[in-house]
Protein backbone atom coordinates (compact mmCIF):
# COMPACT_ATOMS: atom_id res chain seq x y z
CA UNK A 1 0.00 0.00 0.00
CA UNK A 2 1.38 3.37 -0.92
CA UNK A 3 0.39 6.92 -0.20
CA UNK A 4 -1.37 8.78 -3.04
CA UNK A 5 0.55 11.68 -4.50
CA UNK A 6 -0.77 15.12 -3.76
CA UNK A 7 -2.34 17.12 -6.53
CA UNK A 8 -0.15 20.05 -7.52
CA UNK A 9 -1.15 23.14 -5.61
CA UNK A 10 -0.46 25.57 -8.39
CA UNK A 11 0.03 25.73 -12.11
CA UNK A 12 -2.72 23.31 -12.99
CA UNK A 13 -2.18 22.68 -16.65
CA UNK A 14 -4.85 23.23 -19.20
CA UNK A 15 -6.41 19.79 -19.85
CA UNK A 16 -6.09 20.52 -23.54
CA UNK A 17 -2.35 20.73 -23.09
CA UNK A 18 -2.27 17.04 -22.31
CA UNK A 19 -2.58 16.37 -26.00
CA UNK A 20 1.02 17.49 -26.27
CA UNK A 21 3.99 15.72 -24.81
CA UNK A 22 2.93 14.03 -21.62
CA UNK A 23 5.90 15.51 -19.86
CA UNK A 24 4.12 18.81 -19.81
CA UNK A 25 1.33 17.32 -17.74
CA UNK A 26 1.47 17.54 -13.99
CA UNK A 27 3.15 20.05 -11.75
CA UNK A 28 6.89 19.59 -11.83
CA UNK A 29 8.77 20.14 -8.62
CA UNK A 30 12.17 21.42 -9.56
CA UNK A 31 14.55 21.89 -6.74
CA UNK A 32 17.72 23.87 -7.32
CA UNK A 33 20.13 21.89 -9.40
CA UNK A 34 17.62 19.24 -10.33
CA UNK A 35 17.34 20.22 -13.99
CA UNK A 36 19.22 18.51 -16.77
CA UNK A 37 21.38 21.53 -17.58
CA UNK A 38 22.10 22.21 -13.92
CA UNK A 39 23.21 18.64 -13.44
CA UNK A 40 25.38 18.72 -16.52
CA UNK A 41 27.03 21.92 -15.34
CA UNK A 42 27.51 20.48 -11.88
CA UNK A 43 28.96 17.27 -13.33
CA UNK A 44 32.53 18.56 -13.41
CA UNK A 45 32.81 21.66 -11.21
CA UNK A 46 35.67 24.04 -11.79
CA UNK A 47 37.29 23.07 -8.48
CA UNK A 48 37.47 19.47 -9.69
CA UNK A 49 39.04 20.37 -13.03
CA UNK A 50 41.52 22.58 -11.17
CA UNK A 51 42.39 19.73 -8.81
CA UNK A 52 42.63 17.30 -11.72
CA UNK A 53 44.95 19.63 -13.64
CA UNK A 54 47.15 19.98 -10.58
CA UNK A 55 47.22 16.19 -10.11
CA UNK A 56 48.15 15.82 -13.79
CA UNK A 57 51.04 18.27 -13.51
CA UNK A 58 52.33 16.68 -10.30
CA UNK A 59 52.27 13.15 -11.68
CA UNK A 60 53.88 14.26 -14.97
CA UNK A 61 56.59 16.15 -13.07
CA UNK A 62 57.25 13.12 -10.87
CA UNK A 63 57.54 10.93 -13.95
CA UNK A 64 60.00 13.35 -15.58
CA UNK A 65 62.09 13.33 -12.40
CA UNK A 66 61.91 9.53 -12.29
CA UNK A 67 63.07 9.38 -15.91
CA UNK A 68 65.95 11.80 -15.27
CA UNK A 69 67.18 10.09 -12.11
CA UNK A 70 66.31 6.53 -13.19
CA UNK A 71 68.39 6.97 -16.34
CA UNK A 72 71.29 8.30 -14.26
CA UNK A 73 70.84 11.92 -15.31
CA UNK A 74 69.93 10.83 -18.85
CA UNK A 75 73.23 9.00 -19.38
CA UNK A 76 71.28 5.77 -20.03
CA UNK A 77 68.45 7.52 -21.88
CA UNK A 78 68.10 6.42 -25.49
CA UNK A 79 67.32 9.55 -27.49
CA UNK A 80 65.86 7.41 -30.30
CA UNK A 81 63.05 6.58 -27.89
CA UNK A 82 62.34 10.20 -26.97
CA UNK A 83 58.87 10.34 -28.66
CA UNK A 84 57.80 7.31 -26.62
CA UNK A 85 59.03 8.87 -23.38
CA UNK A 86 57.25 12.15 -24.16
CA UNK A 87 54.05 10.22 -24.89
CA UNK A 88 54.27 8.51 -21.49
CA UNK A 89 54.51 11.92 -19.83
CA UNK A 90 51.32 12.99 -21.64
CA UNK A 91 49.81 9.65 -20.65
CA UNK A 92 50.67 10.29 -16.99
CA UNK A 93 49.02 13.72 -17.17
CA UNK A 94 45.90 12.39 -18.88
CA UNK A 95 45.48 9.43 -16.56
CA UNK A 96 45.97 11.53 -13.42
CA UNK A 97 43.54 14.17 -14.73
CA UNK A 98 40.84 11.71 -15.74
CA UNK A 99 41.29 9.63 -12.59
CA UNK A 100 40.85 12.69 -10.38
CA UNK A 101 37.73 13.79 -12.26
CA UNK A 102 36.40 10.24 -12.15
CA UNK A 103 36.80 9.70 -8.41
CA UNK A 104 35.37 13.15 -7.69
CA UNK A 105 31.91 12.11 -8.93
CA UNK A 106 29.66 11.11 -6.00
CA UNK A 107 29.16 7.46 -6.98
CA UNK A 108 32.83 6.75 -7.58
CA UNK A 109 34.06 8.88 -4.67
CA UNK A 110 31.96 7.11 -2.05
CA UNK A 111 32.83 3.62 -3.26
CA UNK A 112 36.47 4.62 -3.63
CA UNK A 113 36.59 5.85 -0.02
CA UNK A 114 34.84 2.72 1.26
CA UNK A 115 37.09 0.50 -0.81
CA UNK A 116 40.21 2.24 0.45
CA UNK A 117 38.96 1.93 4.02
CA UNK A 118 38.41 -1.82 3.56
CA UNK A 119 41.79 -2.14 1.85
CA UNK A 120 43.78 -0.51 4.63
CA UNK A 121 41.81 -1.98 7.51
CA UNK A 122 44.13 -3.95 9.79
CA UNK A 123 41.12 -5.81 11.19
CA UNK A 124 40.08 -6.96 7.72
CA UNK A 125 43.60 -8.16 7.05
CA UNK A 126 43.69 -10.12 10.32
CA UNK A 127 40.35 -11.78 9.65
CA UNK A 128 40.88 -12.60 5.99
CA UNK A 129 44.53 -12.14 5.00
CA UNK A 130 44.08 -13.99 1.72
CA UNK A 131 40.94 -12.13 0.58
CA UNK A 132 42.74 -9.29 -1.17
CA UNK A 133 45.41 -11.29 -3.03
CA UNK A 134 42.76 -13.82 -4.04
CA UNK A 135 40.47 -11.11 -5.40
CA UNK A 136 43.35 -9.39 -7.18
CA UNK A 137 44.39 -12.66 -8.81
CA UNK A 138 40.94 -13.89 -9.82
CA UNK A 139 39.48 -10.50 -10.69
CA UNK A 140 42.39 -8.55 -12.14
CA UNK A 141 44.74 -11.30 -13.26
CA UNK A 142 42.64 -14.20 -14.47
CA UNK A 143 39.42 -12.19 -14.88
CA UNK A 144 37.07 -15.01 -13.95
CA UNK A 145 34.09 -12.73 -14.42
CA UNK A 146 34.82 -12.57 -18.14
CA UNK A 147 34.57 -16.36 -18.31
CA UNK A 148 31.03 -16.05 -16.96
CA UNK A 149 30.21 -13.73 -19.87
CA UNK A 150 31.78 -15.88 -22.59
CA UNK A 151 34.65 -18.37 -22.66
CA UNK A 152 35.87 -17.12 -26.04
CA UNK A 153 35.92 -13.50 -24.87
CA UNK A 154 37.73 -14.55 -21.73
CA UNK A 155 40.42 -16.37 -23.72
CA UNK A 156 40.84 -13.48 -26.17
CA UNK A 157 41.00 -10.94 -23.37
CA UNK A 158 43.58 -13.01 -21.50
CA UNK A 159 45.78 -13.04 -24.60
CA UNK A 160 45.51 -9.25 -24.95
CA UNK A 161 45.94 -8.71 -21.21
CA UNK A 162 49.11 -10.76 -20.75
CA UNK A 163 50.51 -9.51 -24.06
CA UNK A 164 50.02 -5.90 -22.99
CA UNK A 165 51.40 -6.55 -19.49
CA UNK A 166 54.52 -8.10 -20.99
CA UNK A 167 54.93 -5.29 -23.52
CA UNK A 168 54.43 -2.62 -20.84
CA UNK A 169 56.97 -4.21 -18.49
CA UNK A 170 59.53 -4.13 -21.29
CA UNK A 171 58.84 -0.88 -23.10
CA UNK A 172 58.07 1.58 -20.33
CA UNK A 173 61.34 1.08 -18.41
CA UNK A 174 63.22 0.84 -21.70
CA UNK A 175 61.91 4.18 -23.00
CA UNK A 176 62.56 5.82 -19.64
CA UNK A 177 66.17 4.69 -19.73
CA UNK A 178 65.71 2.50 -16.67
CA UNK A 179 66.78 -0.71 -18.44
CA UNK A 180 69.98 -1.02 -20.36
CA UNK A 181 71.52 -3.97 -22.16
CA UNK A 182 75.27 -3.64 -22.55
CA UNK A 183 77.97 -5.92 -23.77
CA UNK A 184 81.56 -5.64 -22.71
CA UNK A 185 82.63 -7.20 -26.02
CA UNK A 186 80.78 -4.71 -28.18
CA UNK A 187 78.51 -7.02 -30.18
CA UNK A 188 77.94 -9.82 -27.70
CA UNK A 189 76.98 -12.59 -27.34
CA UNK A 190 77.46 -11.93 -23.62
CA UNK A 191 75.12 -9.17 -22.37
CA UNK A 192 74.40 -7.54 -19.05
CA UNK A 193 70.99 -6.27 -18.07
CA UNK A 194 71.08 -3.25 -15.80
CA UNK A 195 68.21 -1.56 -14.00
CA UNK A 196 68.83 2.03 -12.88
CA UNK A 197 72.45 1.34 -13.65
CA UNK A 198 72.69 -1.68 -11.34
CA UNK A 199 73.55 -5.04 -12.87
CA UNK A 200 70.65 -7.47 -12.49
CA UNK A 201 71.76 -10.38 -14.65
CA UNK A 202 74.12 -11.44 -17.34
CA UNK A 203 73.03 -13.65 -20.22
CA UNK A 204 74.12 -15.08 -23.51
CA UNK A 205 72.09 -13.56 -26.32
CA UNK A 206 72.35 -16.78 -28.34
CA UNK A 207 70.66 -19.07 -25.82
CA UNK A 208 66.95 -19.34 -25.09
CA UNK A 209 66.97 -16.77 -22.27
CA UNK A 210 68.82 -14.33 -24.49
CA UNK A 211 66.36 -14.94 -27.32
CA UNK A 212 63.41 -14.34 -25.00
CA UNK A 213 65.01 -11.18 -23.61
CA UNK A 214 65.44 -9.71 -27.06
CA UNK A 215 62.15 -10.98 -28.48
CA UNK A 216 59.85 -10.27 -25.54
CA UNK A 217 57.93 -7.72 -27.57
CA UNK A 218 57.52 -10.20 -30.43
CA UNK A 219 56.03 -12.69 -27.96
CA UNK A 220 53.71 -9.95 -26.70
CA UNK A 221 52.64 -9.15 -30.27
CA UNK A 222 51.95 -12.83 -30.97
CA UNK A 223 49.68 -12.88 -27.92
CA UNK A 224 47.89 -9.64 -28.71
CA UNK A 225 47.19 -10.18 -32.43
CA UNK A 226 44.85 -13.20 -32.12
CA UNK A 227 43.07 -11.71 -29.09
CA UNK A 228 42.46 -8.32 -30.72
CA UNK A 229 41.55 -9.97 -34.04
CA UNK A 230 38.90 -12.09 -32.32
CA UNK A 231 37.35 -8.98 -30.76
CA UNK A 232 37.49 -7.17 -34.08
CA UNK A 233 35.77 -10.10 -35.79
CA UNK A 234 33.17 -10.14 -33.02
CA UNK A 235 32.55 -6.42 -33.46
CA UNK A 236 31.72 -7.07 -37.10
CA UNK A 237 29.67 -10.27 -36.66
CA UNK A 238 28.04 -10.38 -33.21
CA UNK A 239 24.75 -8.52 -33.31
CA UNK A 240 24.84 -7.85 -29.58
CA UNK A 241 28.27 -6.27 -29.85
CA UNK A 242 27.30 -4.31 -32.95
CA UNK A 243 24.29 -2.74 -31.19
CA UNK A 244 25.24 0.82 -30.37
CA UNK A 245 28.93 0.34 -31.07
CA UNK A 246 30.99 3.41 -31.91
CA UNK A 247 33.99 3.41 -34.19
CA UNK A 248 36.19 5.65 -32.05
CA UNK A 249 35.31 3.89 -28.80
CA UNK A 250 35.02 0.24 -29.84
CA UNK A 251 37.03 -0.23 -33.02
CA UNK A 252 39.95 2.19 -32.75
CA UNK A 253 41.49 0.52 -29.64
CA UNK A 254 41.46 -2.87 -31.37
CA UNK A 255 42.86 -1.48 -34.59
CA UNK A 256 45.54 0.36 -32.60
CA UNK A 257 46.59 -2.84 -30.80
CA UNK A 258 46.76 -4.75 -34.07
CA UNK A 259 48.73 -2.02 -35.88
CA UNK A 260 51.21 -1.77 -33.00
CA UNK A 261 51.68 -5.53 -32.87
CA UNK A 262 51.94 -6.09 -36.61
CA UNK A 263 54.38 -3.21 -37.18
CA UNK A 264 56.39 -4.43 -34.21
CA UNK A 265 56.64 -7.92 -35.70
CA UNK A 266 57.48 -6.45 -39.11
CA UNK A 267 60.42 -4.64 -37.55
CA UNK A 268 61.81 -8.00 -36.46
CA UNK A 269 60.99 -9.48 -39.86
CA UNK A 270 62.80 -6.62 -41.61
CA UNK A 271 65.82 -7.01 -39.41
CA UNK A 272 66.01 -10.82 -39.74
CA UNK A 273 65.00 -11.40 -43.35
CA UNK A 274 65.19 -8.12 -45.26
CA UNK A 275 68.55 -6.92 -43.98
CA UNK A 276 66.78 -3.89 -42.50
CA UNK A 277 64.78 -3.10 -45.64
CA UNK A 278 61.94 -0.67 -44.88
CA UNK A 279 63.03 -0.58 -41.25
CA UNK A 280 62.96 3.21 -40.91
CA UNK A 281 59.49 3.53 -42.36
CA UNK A 282 58.21 0.69 -40.17
CA UNK A 283 59.89 2.19 -37.11
CA UNK A 284 58.11 5.50 -37.69
CA UNK A 285 54.77 3.78 -38.32
CA UNK A 286 55.23 1.73 -35.15
CA UNK A 287 56.20 4.79 -33.15
CA UNK A 288 53.23 6.83 -34.40
CA UNK A 289 50.79 4.03 -33.54
CA UNK A 290 52.26 3.55 -30.06
CA UNK A 291 52.34 7.29 -29.30
CA UNK A 292 48.76 7.70 -30.49
CA UNK A 293 47.61 4.74 -28.35
CA UNK A 294 49.40 5.99 -25.24
CA UNK A 295 47.81 9.42 -25.57
CA UNK A 296 44.40 7.82 -26.26
CA UNK A 297 44.44 5.67 -23.10
CA UNK A 298 42.89 8.23 -20.71
CA UNK A 299 40.08 9.18 -23.07
CA UNK A 300 38.58 6.02 -24.45
CA UNK A 301 37.97 2.38 -23.84
CA UNK A 302 41.47 1.79 -22.52
CA UNK A 303 40.65 3.81 -19.42
CA UNK A 304 39.10 0.64 -18.00
CA UNK A 305 42.68 -0.51 -17.41
CA UNK A 306 42.93 2.26 -14.82
CA UNK A 307 39.38 1.86 -13.49
CA UNK A 308 39.32 -1.90 -12.95
CA UNK A 309 41.81 -2.08 -10.07
CA UNK A 310 39.61 0.35 -8.11
CA UNK A 311 36.78 -2.17 -8.38
CA UNK A 312 38.73 -4.57 -6.15
CA UNK A 313 38.14 -2.10 -3.31
CA UNK A 314 34.42 -2.26 -4.00
CA UNK A 315 34.51 -6.06 -3.93
CA UNK A 316 36.40 -5.96 -0.65
CA UNK A 317 33.88 -3.48 0.81
CA UNK A 318 31.00 -5.82 0.00
CA UNK A 319 32.96 -8.88 1.10
CA UNK A 320 33.66 -7.29 4.48
CA UNK A 321 29.96 -6.53 4.96
CA UNK A 322 29.02 -10.12 4.14
CA UNK A 323 31.62 -11.47 6.54
CA UNK A 324 30.00 -9.44 9.29
CA UNK A 325 26.54 -10.80 8.36
CA UNK A 326 25.43 -7.25 7.66
CA UNK A 327 22.98 -8.31 4.97
CA UNK A 328 20.23 -5.80 4.33
CA UNK A 329 16.84 -7.38 3.67
CA UNK A 330 14.12 -5.80 1.54
CA UNK A 331 11.64 -4.00 3.79
CA UNK A 332 8.73 -5.69 2.06
CA UNK A 333 9.67 -9.23 1.01
CA UNK A 334 12.73 -9.63 3.25
CA UNK A 335 14.84 -11.00 0.42
CA UNK A 336 18.46 -9.80 0.69
CA UNK A 337 19.11 -6.55 -1.18
CA UNK A 338 22.83 -6.20 -0.48
CA UNK A 339 25.03 -5.54 2.54
CA UNK A 340 23.86 -2.91 5.03
CA UNK A 341 26.93 -0.65 4.65
CA UNK A 342 26.56 -0.83 0.87
CA UNK A 343 22.88 0.24 0.98
CA UNK A 344 23.76 3.10 3.33
CA UNK A 345 26.60 4.10 1.01
CA UNK A 346 24.26 4.08 -1.99
CA UNK A 347 21.68 6.17 -0.15
CA UNK A 348 24.43 8.69 0.59
CA UNK A 349 25.36 8.76 -3.09
CA UNK A 350 21.73 9.35 -4.04
CA UNK A 351 21.42 12.18 -1.53
CA UNK A 352 24.63 13.72 -2.91
CA UNK A 353 23.06 13.63 -6.35
CA UNK A 354 19.82 15.21 -5.16
CA UNK A 355 17.90 12.03 -5.94
CA UNK A 356 15.20 12.39 -3.32
CA UNK A 357 13.98 8.81 -3.45
CA UNK A 358 16.94 7.23 -1.66
CA UNK A 359 14.56 5.46 0.78
CA UNK A 360 13.56 3.34 -2.23
CA UNK A 361 17.02 1.69 -2.07
CA UNK A 362 15.74 -0.30 0.92
CA UNK A 363 13.34 -2.22 -1.30
CA UNK A 364 14.30 -4.91 -3.79
CA UNK A 365 13.65 -4.15 -7.49
CA UNK A 366 10.68 -6.53 -7.65
CA UNK A 367 8.97 -4.96 -4.66
CA UNK A 368 9.49 -1.51 -6.17
CA UNK A 369 7.70 -2.65 -9.30
CA UNK A 370 4.91 -4.39 -7.41
CA UNK A 371 4.35 -1.37 -5.16
CA UNK A 372 4.25 0.88 -8.20
CA UNK A 373 1.75 -1.49 -9.82
CA UNK A 374 -0.36 -1.48 -6.65
CA UNK A 375 -0.29 2.32 -6.59
CA UNK A 376 -1.39 2.42 -10.23
CA UNK A 377 -4.10 -0.11 -9.42
CA UNK A 378 -5.47 1.75 -6.43
CA UNK A 379 -4.86 5.37 -7.35
CA UNK A 380 -4.75 5.73 -11.12
CA UNK A 381 -6.80 3.18 -12.98
CA UNK A 382 -9.07 1.31 -10.62
CA UNK A 383 -10.72 -0.48 -13.53
CA UNK A 384 -7.32 -2.10 -14.06
CA UNK A 385 -8.34 -4.59 -11.36
CA UNK B 1 9.11 11.86 -23.45
CA UNK B 2 10.98 10.72 -26.51
CA UNK B 3 9.49 11.24 -29.97
CA UNK B 4 8.96 7.60 -30.84
CA UNK B 5 8.68 5.72 -27.63
CA UNK B 6 6.90 3.02 -25.72
CA UNK B 7 3.47 3.57 -24.20
CA UNK B 8 2.49 1.17 -21.44
CA UNK B 9 -1.14 0.51 -20.61
CA UNK B 10 -1.30 -1.92 -17.68
CA UNK B 11 -5.11 -1.94 -18.03
CA UNK B 12 -4.69 -3.87 -21.28
CA UNK B 13 -2.08 -6.35 -19.99
CA UNK B 14 -3.37 -9.91 -19.65
CA UNK B 15 -0.09 -11.25 -18.23
CA UNK B 16 0.44 -13.65 -21.14
CA UNK B 17 4.25 -13.36 -21.00
CA UNK B 18 4.56 -13.03 -24.78
CA UNK B 19 6.69 -9.91 -24.20
CA UNK B 20 8.97 -11.82 -21.84
CA UNK B 21 9.57 -14.51 -24.45
CA UNK B 22 10.03 -12.03 -27.28
CA UNK B 23 12.49 -9.99 -25.24
CA UNK B 24 14.81 -13.00 -25.14
CA UNK B 25 15.07 -12.80 -28.92
CA UNK B 26 16.48 -9.28 -28.83
CA UNK B 27 19.93 -9.41 -30.42
CA UNK B 28 21.49 -7.08 -27.88
CA UNK B 29 20.88 -9.55 -25.01
CA UNK B 30 19.96 -12.75 -26.79
CA UNK B 31 18.66 -15.48 -24.49
CA UNK B 32 18.00 -13.17 -21.58
CA UNK B 33 14.72 -11.38 -21.04
CA UNK B 34 15.00 -7.84 -19.76
CA UNK B 35 11.32 -6.98 -19.48
CA UNK B 36 9.63 -7.54 -16.12
CA UNK B 37 6.08 -8.77 -15.81
CA UNK B 38 4.75 -8.54 -12.28
CA UNK B 39 1.41 -9.61 -10.91
CA UNK B 40 0.69 -6.80 -8.52
CA UNK B 41 -2.02 -8.47 -6.46
CA UNK B 42 -1.29 -12.12 -7.08
CA UNK B 43 -3.99 -14.51 -5.91
CA UNK B 44 -6.63 -11.81 -5.81
CA UNK B 45 -6.42 -10.15 -9.19
CA UNK B 46 -5.25 -10.94 -12.71
CA UNK B 47 -3.76 -7.46 -12.95
CA UNK B 48 -0.26 -7.51 -14.40
CA UNK B 49 2.28 -4.77 -14.90
CA UNK B 50 4.87 -4.97 -17.67
CA UNK B 51 7.96 -2.91 -16.89
CA UNK B 52 10.48 -1.86 -19.49
CA UNK B 53 13.23 0.68 -18.85
CA UNK B 54 11.51 4.04 -18.53
CA UNK B 55 14.55 5.89 -19.93
CA UNK B 56 14.46 8.65 -17.32
CA UNK B 57 15.01 12.16 -18.65
CA UNK B 58 14.94 14.35 -15.54
CA UNK B 59 16.81 13.61 -13.40
CA UNK B 60 19.01 12.22 -16.13
CA UNK B 61 18.90 8.45 -15.73
CA UNK B 62 19.50 7.91 -11.98
CA UNK B 63 21.15 4.59 -12.86
CA UNK B 64 23.78 6.43 -14.91
CA UNK B 65 24.22 9.10 -12.25
CA UNK B 66 25.00 6.64 -9.44
CA UNK B 67 27.24 4.46 -11.61
CA UNK B 68 30.77 4.67 -10.17
CA UNK B 69 32.34 3.46 -13.42
CA UNK B 70 30.60 5.78 -15.92
CA UNK B 71 29.38 2.61 -17.58
CA UNK B 72 25.85 3.67 -18.55
CA UNK B 73 25.64 5.77 -21.67
CA UNK B 74 22.61 7.85 -22.56
CA UNK B 75 22.58 8.23 -26.33
CA UNK B 76 21.56 11.48 -28.01
CA UNK B 77 18.13 10.07 -28.77
CA UNK B 78 17.44 9.69 -25.04
CA UNK B 79 17.86 5.92 -24.83
CA UNK B 80 19.58 4.81 -21.63
CA UNK B 81 21.82 1.99 -22.82
CA UNK B 82 22.73 -1.08 -20.84
CA UNK B 83 26.06 -1.00 -19.06
CA UNK B 84 29.20 -0.91 -21.15
CA UNK B 85 30.66 -4.40 -20.72
CA UNK B 86 34.18 -2.98 -20.56
CA UNK B 87 33.46 -0.65 -17.68
CA UNK B 88 30.71 -2.26 -15.60
CA UNK B 89 32.12 -3.53 -12.29
CA UNK B 90 28.90 -5.19 -11.14
CA UNK B 91 28.48 -3.04 -8.03
CA UNK B 92 24.65 -3.01 -8.37
CA UNK B 93 24.35 0.72 -7.64
CA UNK B 94 22.11 1.09 -10.69
CA UNK B 95 20.00 -1.92 -9.73
CA UNK B 96 19.17 -0.50 -6.31
CA UNK B 97 18.94 3.16 -7.29
CA UNK B 98 16.55 2.73 -10.21
CA UNK B 99 13.18 3.99 -8.97
CA UNK B 100 11.37 1.63 -11.34
CA UNK B 101 13.29 -1.54 -10.40
CA UNK B 102 14.48 -2.16 -13.96
CA UNK B 103 18.19 -3.16 -14.20
CA UNK B 104 19.23 -6.74 -13.63
CA UNK B 105 22.63 -7.92 -12.56
CA UNK B 106 24.69 -11.02 -13.20
CA UNK B 107 26.91 -11.20 -10.14
CA UNK B 108 29.19 -13.89 -11.59
CA UNK B 109 29.74 -11.93 -14.78
CA UNK B 110 29.87 -8.67 -12.79
CA UNK B 111 27.62 -7.12 -15.37
CA UNK B 112 24.44 -5.10 -15.34
CA UNK B 113 21.88 -5.67 -18.08
CA UNK B 114 18.71 -3.81 -18.78
CA UNK B 115 16.13 -3.00 -21.41
CA UNK B 116 17.69 -0.76 -24.05
CA UNK B 117 14.45 -0.33 -25.98
CA UNK B 118 15.75 -2.99 -28.43
CA UNK B 119 18.27 -0.50 -29.72
CA UNK B 120 19.27 -2.87 -32.51
CA UNK B 121 15.70 -2.49 -33.81
CA UNK B 122 14.56 0.97 -32.72
CA UNK B 123 17.72 2.57 -34.14
CA UNK B 124 16.41 1.41 -37.52
CA UNK B 125 12.79 2.44 -36.94
CA UNK B 126 11.50 -0.99 -35.95
CA UNK B 127 9.38 -1.52 -32.84
CA UNK B 128 10.95 -3.28 -29.84
CA UNK B 129 10.34 -7.03 -29.63
CA UNK B 130 7.88 -6.77 -26.72
CA UNK B 131 5.66 -4.19 -28.46
CA UNK B 132 5.79 -6.24 -31.67
CA UNK B 133 4.29 -9.32 -30.05
CA UNK B 134 1.97 -7.83 -27.40
CA UNK B 135 -1.47 -9.18 -28.38
CA UNK B 136 -3.50 -6.56 -26.51
CA UNK B 137 -1.59 -3.37 -27.17
CA UNK B 138 -0.54 -3.00 -23.54
CA UNK B 139 2.87 -2.18 -25.00
CA UNK B 140 2.63 0.26 -27.90
CA UNK B 141 5.59 1.72 -29.78
CA UNK B 142 5.26 4.89 -31.78
CA UNK B 143 4.56 8.57 -31.31
CA UNK B 144 1.81 9.99 -29.10
CA UNK B 145 -0.01 11.01 -32.30
CA UNK B 146 0.13 7.47 -33.67
CA UNK B 147 -1.23 6.18 -30.37
CA UNK B 148 -4.09 8.66 -30.42
CA UNK B 149 -4.86 7.82 -34.03
CA UNK B 150 -5.42 4.22 -32.93
CA UNK B 151 -7.02 5.04 -29.58
CA UNK B 152 -8.87 8.34 -29.83
CA UNK B 153 -8.90 10.41 -26.66
CA UNK B 154 -6.27 8.34 -24.87
CA UNK B 155 -4.20 10.28 -22.36
CA UNK B 156 -0.62 9.57 -21.44
CA UNK B 157 1.69 10.67 -18.63
CA UNK B 158 5.45 10.59 -18.35
CA UNK B 159 5.92 12.05 -14.89
CA UNK B 160 6.16 9.81 -11.85
CA UNK B 161 6.28 10.80 -8.24
CA UNK B 162 8.34 9.06 -5.58
CA UNK B 163 7.67 10.76 -2.26
CA UNK B 164 8.71 14.37 -2.76
CA UNK B 165 10.64 13.69 -5.95
CA UNK B 166 9.42 13.60 -9.48
CA UNK B 167 10.96 11.71 -12.34
CA UNK B 168 10.20 12.51 -15.97
CA UNK B 169 10.70 9.62 -18.32
CA UNK B 170 11.22 8.94 -21.99
CA UNK B 171 8.65 6.12 -21.89
CA UNK B 172 5.05 7.01 -21.01
CA UNK B 173 2.07 5.33 -19.39
CA UNK B 174 -1.57 5.47 -20.37
CA UNK B 175 -3.70 7.12 -17.68
CA UNK B 176 -7.39 7.99 -17.36
CA UNK B 177 -8.26 11.48 -18.63
CA UNK B 178 -9.08 12.80 -15.17
CA UNK B 179 -5.65 11.69 -13.89
CA UNK B 180 -3.52 13.24 -16.56
CA UNK B 181 -2.65 16.42 -14.66
CA UNK B 182 -1.19 14.48 -11.75
CA UNK B 183 2.07 12.61 -11.84
CA UNK B 184 1.71 8.85 -11.81
CA UNK B 185 2.36 7.45 -8.31
CA UNK B 186 5.62 5.55 -8.23
CA UNK B 187 4.86 3.60 -5.07
CA UNK B 188 6.84 5.69 -2.59
CA UNK B 189 6.19 6.47 0.24
CA UNK B 190 5.15 3.02 1.29
CA UNK B 191 2.67 3.31 4.13
CA UNK B 192 1.62 -0.28 4.66
CA UNK B 193 3.15 -3.69 4.05
CA UNK B 194 1.03 -6.79 4.58
CA UNK B 195 -1.37 -4.85 6.78
CA UNK B 196 1.42 -3.38 8.90
CA UNK B 197 1.93 0.38 9.11
CA UNK B 198 5.51 1.11 8.05
CA UNK B 199 5.41 4.91 8.24
CA UNK B 200 8.38 6.13 10.20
Amino acid sequence: MTEPPEAPAAEQPDPGASAGPAGEAGGRKRGPGSGVAARAAAAVPRSVTGRATLAGFIVSALLILAIVFGSRLLRNFDSALLPYAVATVFLAFGVAYRYTVWISAPGARRLFVQGRRSLFSAENFRRAPTALPKMAATYLGFQKFLGARSHARWAAHQLIFWGCILASLITFPLTWGWFTFTSSTGSGPGYEMRVWGFKILGFDSLNIIGWLMFHGLDVAAVLVIPGASYFLWRRMKDRGAITGQRFAYDMVPLLALIVISVTGLLLTFSSLFLHGGGYEFLAILHMVSVVFTLIYIPFGKFFHIVQRPAAVGMQLFKYTGRQDDQVFACRRCEEPVDTGPYVENLRGTMRDLDLGFDAWAEYCPRCKRVLRGSAYLSQVKKGFK
Amino acid sequence: MMGRTMFIDPGRCIGCQACVSACRECDSHRGKSMIHLDYTDEGHSVAALPTVCMHCEDPVAPCAEVCPADAILVTADGVVQQADTTRCIGCANCVNACPFGVPKIDLRAKLQMKCNLCYDRTAYGLAPMCATVCPTGALFYGTAEELRAERPGVQVADTFVFGESEVRTGVAMVVPAERVQWPVPGGLPVVEINGKDVRR
